[in-house]
């Protein structure tokens, strides 16, 4: 399952849950700023609590938006 | 009256009564609410970080009355956010701290200490005030907040003694934070 780690209002976490949409990505959100588990989580996996974080198997990791690391971790074209 | 006969809703919604914190130097400044805008966030955090010990706890309320633009910086916006913004001082909901609708605690910081201007030796004061006069003039009247990073410092009895616009860098606050923590 795709993880997104994510606060409220910020931009790049709102286009990460966009594209995965119009890509037709099925993912869980995870509001690290509500949810102390998720933020541990979220340390664990990037080393910082720095959000919009996308992943699938918790070690590799894409921080920010960045398309092309996105389509390479989730397999899309 | 004193800033202890406030309350205010925290980041995870719950009602805190600043009376929690009497016996403490506060600083209460209005912060972005829009993650980007670091470099006072930084500021600030190092503050904390090196008076907490001695009794300093800064207070942030986020709002987003002030089109989330930080004039005059050239800086590059970094393409994440930080929880919380990077900080782990006590952070407040978001909402107004300008106008009909600010919170109680703002109007009676604001009614208390004048706007005196900015410091016009800080390279943001210059844009600052066009951007102001161009877009918000409104907001230059009377003592209201201006813009982000407006800070007050409060003193161990809860009284409001010292205002600081925007303009104003944490860092240069330290003399008078030592004072009232002495």
């Amino acid at each position: 399952m795709v993880k997104v780690y994510s606060i409220p209002d910020c931009p790049w976490c709102h286009k990460v849950k966009k594209y995965l949409q119009a890509r037709g990505v099925a993912y869980q959100e995870f509001n690290v700023e509500e949810d102390d588990a998720a933020r541990d989580e979220l340390y664990k996996i990037a080393g910082d609590l720095t959000v919009p974080v996308t992943t699938i198997d918790g070690i590799n990791y894409v921080l920010s938006f960045d398309k092309a690391k996105l389509d390479a971790l989730l397999g899309l074209a | 009256m004193s800033v202890y006969d406030f309350t205010a809703k925290t980041i995870r919604g719950e009602e805190k009564s600043l009376g929690e914190y009497k016996g403490k130097v506060l600083l209460v400044v209005n912060t972005a609410s829009k993650c980007g805008f670091t470099p006072q966030y930084e500021e600030l955090q190092a503050l904390y970080l090196k008076y907490k010990e001695q009794g300093l706890v800064i207070l942030g309320f986020p709002s987003n009355q002030f089109a989330e633009q930080e004039p005059g910086t050239n800086e590059e916006v970094q393409q994440f956010c930080k929880v919380n913004f990077g900080v782990t001082f006590p952070l407040f909901a978001k909402g107004d701290v300008r106008g009909d609708t600010a919170q109680p605690l703002f109007k009676y910081l604001t009614e208390k200490l004048a706007f005196k201007g900015f410091d016009e030796s800080h390279p943001v004061a210059k844009p600052l005030q066009e951007a102001l006069q161009s877009k918000f003039p409104a907001y230059l009247e009377g003592d209201s907040i201006k813009w982000n990073f407006t800070k007050f410092l409060v003193n161990r009895e809860g009284e409001a003694v010292g205002r600081y616009e925007p303009t104003t860098l944490p860092s240069q606050m330290a003399g008078d934070i030592e004072r009232l923590l002495s």
